[in-house]
């Protein structure tokens, strides 16, 4: 699990960083060998520095060693770095890349170190609040600077102002910041841009037709603003526009625009057809419309290139679903969770999605007959049937018996990953899973299942994940559970029949497993400080989540977090902040 | 074993390690080295002269070599590694492509 930021070192490499991050004791047999850590390649450096981040075994004084060789440092979401960590990093000569996102405890002050450093070129700062227009006023000496990453920070419009010396950007992210109008039309010398967040400002139709004026612009990002008709922007390749009201796009005498990439999730479009007309959609790969005011889906029909559809909460439907199965012969991510389409829409995308990797029907109407056209999808690796109408259960007219609908799953190779939240599967169903041997993950939450089905599972031999709150299982049937070696997460909440002696036992037993329970939560025995942050901490970064609309943190955080989808998550903090883990306790 | 089974690896000292060939190819660097036509020398004589290995560190080398044979084979051990050595070797390691 750790060496998963190494990917690009060999093997020996790999063992010398864990070994030389093993403890404290470990770093000071080597922190005063001076002469290697001068000549030390700076990818090797690198790697080491962050494996000591995430170790929480570096302090400031020891960043000292690294000043000659490291020239990018991922501070990100780290709450010890503060003022003095800085005053360390500015004495880096080689220094190129800095990333303090999310370092709450960087102040305007805290960044004079870093003023003069003659190599850097990247900076984020995104959501450093106490980080304000003074600081950018010094900032803007740093003229090397061509990514700048001030999202949600203090600085107000009049700070934004000050960024148009910085003439060498191409990257320059200022969501949810105040930026006008008038503050864009500022903005108009920095030409090399490629790449303009404006989500969250207060731009309107005025400053998106000031756009023209950036040649290289490839990126752009609009979300949650006023503005409605987009000019003609030759060179944009990727497009956000969630929550805008959409009237037109790209409107112009030229050629089409060449899109790869389009998110509208939760935008209103005054007509469909025509907010399309001016973009070349078949080289589009990516299309997010979920939440959308959509009716109409025959934009589709050209879109042949596209590799990931996100339709969720749209009015798609069985009567559309031809449209998409006309273009799947490149799609590997399919989202249809919370909408109207049932197994006989299923039926006709079966055949025709011989790419599809990831499907989503959480939410839909869809029943068992859906489970066997799944079956005909020879690459899905990750099945998502929570929240329908699948009982496992299915009727044979030519046997006149009733049969397992999950054995249709059988033909599936690489199923990775089945999630049937909230269906209706009682122990009896569930029997054909016991087939799976390449399954990681099984979500049972809220089903039917008994302690027969647990003990079942035992069984699975790559299983990692199981969920299966919110059941009936007793204190017995946890007695008798023999995990997989393999597994990492085992989540009881909700289970209410259970008691804290048995999860405690149950620990005792199996102590690298996780569990996740209303009485008591284990996490396992060799485990990061990272992971022990206290509730209230937690709650915090949940809650933030939400909010951010650029990348999301949990990539900081050593924990389970990562394998599930920003709406799993939201719906696991929901649940989180209700029961409060009244009686939480960590132990390790 | 014979000769040509075998490959010299001499470090900056001037110590010298003769390994099997078999492992000496765990690196790609020196199995590169021992099969690319441009490295006359080390094909010929199948020796490998390292001027920025020290002693210590390339015997650590040869050690992970064979270790890494009897991991490939199946035999799960861990490879232990001094702490003071592993910013060296780690280096070396790169060098290697090991």
């Amino acid at each position: 699990m750790e060496s998963e930021d190494l990917g690009g070192e060999t093997r020996l490499v790999c063992l010398c960083i864990e070994a030389a991050s093993q403890s404290r004791d470990a770093v000071e047999k080597w922190r005063r060998q001076r002469r290697t850590l001068q000549r030390m390649p700076s990818h090797l450096a690198e790697a080491l520095l962050h494996r000591l981040i995430r170790r929480r075994i570096l302090n400031p004084s020891l960043l000292e060693v690294f000043k000659f060789s490291v020239e990018k440092i991922d501070l990100r979401g780290e709450s010890s770095v503060d003022a003095e960590w800085m005053a360390y990093i500015g004495g880096f000569c080689c220094l190129c890349s800095l990333n303090i996102a999310d370092c709450q405890r960087i102040t305007n002050s805290a960044l004079w170190p870093i003023i003069g450093m003659p190599n850097l070129k990247e900076l984020d700062l995104s959501r450093c609040i106490k980080f304000s227009d003074s600081g950018l006023r010094h900032l803007i000496s740093i003229r090397t600077l061509q990514k700048l990453c001030i999202s949600e920070t203090g600085v107000t419009a009049d700070g934004i102002n000050l960024v148009s010396s910085l003439t060498n950007l191409s990257v320059l992210d200022l969501g949810g910041l105040p930026v006008t109008d008038l503050v864009l039309s500022s903005l108009q010398v920095l030409t090399k841009l490629q790449y303009l967040d404006l989500w969250g400002s207060k731009i309107s139709n005025k400053g998106a037709a000031d756009l023209v004026v950036f040649p290289k612009l490839s990126f752009l990002n609009i979300a949650w603003t006023d503005v409605t008709t987009l000019p003609d922007l030759p060179s944009i390749a990727c497009l956000n526009m969630s929550n805008c009201t959409i009237h037109s796009m790209f409107e112009g005498e030229g050629a089409k625009a060449l899109l790869e990439k389009i998110t509208v999730s939760g935008a209103t479009f005054l007509n469909v057809s025509e907010a399309f007309l001016f973009i070349e959609t078949s080289f589009l790969s990516f299309l997010d419309v979920s939440r959308s005011s959509l009716n109409s889906f025959c934009f589709l029909s050209c879109m042949k290139a596209l590799e990931h559809l996100d339709l969720s909460f749209t009015m798609m439907g069985d009567d559309s679903i031809q449209l998409i199965a006309c273009i799947g012969a490149n799609l590997r991510n399919l989202n249809l969770s919370n909408t109207r389409v049932s197994s006989a829409g299923v039926s006709i995308l079966a055949g025709c999605v011989p790419n599809l990797e990831t499907i989503s029907l959480s939410h839909t109407p869809v029943d068992d007959v859906a489970i066997s056209y799944i079956s005909m999808m020879s690459s899905v690796k990750i099945i998502n049937l929570s929240n329908t109408n699948v009982k496992g259960l299915i009727w044979s007219d030519s046997e006149l018996v009733w049969e397992l609908s999950l054995a249709a799953l059988h033909s599936l190779n690489y199923v990775k990953r089945l999630d049937l939240e909230g269906t209706q599967v009682e122990d009896e169903a569930l029997c054909p899973l016991l087939r799976f041997q390449q399954l990681n993950e099984l979500s049972l939450k809220g089903t039917r299942l008994t302690d027969l089905s647990l003990y079942q599972l035992s069984s699975l031999p790559n299983l990692i994940n199981l969920s299966i709150g919110d059941t009936v299982l007793t204190n017995g049937g946890l007695n008798s559970f023999k995990p997989p070696a393999t597994l990492k997460l085992l989540d009881l909440r909700g289970c209410w029949l259970l008691t804290e002696d048995a999860i405690l036992s149950f620990h005792k037993n199996d102590p690298q497993i996780e569990v996740r329970h209303e009485l008591v939560h284990i996490t396992p025995s060799e485990q990061n400080a990272s992971n022990r942050s206290s509730p209230s901490q937690k709650g915090k970064k949940q809650q933030k989540l939400p909010k951010s609309q650029s990348r999301s943190k949990e990539e900081t955080v050593i924990d389970q977090r990562w394998k599930y989808s920003r709406e799993e998550l939201l719906a696991m903090e929901h649940s989180t902040l209700a029961l409060n883990f009244p009686y939480k306790m960590h132990l390790g | 074993m014979r000769k040509e089974d075998t490959v010299k690896l001499i470090s900056a000292e001037g110590f010298e390690f003769v390994i099997d060939k078999r492992a000496a190819m765990v690196s790609q660097t020196i199995r590169n080295m021992l099969t690319s036509p441009g490295s006359f020398a080390e094909r010929e004589h199948g020796e490998v002269t390292f001027p920025e290995i020290s002693t210590t560190i390339l015997e650590k080398i040869c050690q992970y070599f064979y270790w890494s044979l009897q991991f490939a084979s199946g035999k799960d051990t861990e490879f232990p590694i001094e702490p003071e050595l592993t910013l060296e070797l780690m280096m070396a390691a790169n060098y290697l492509h090991t």
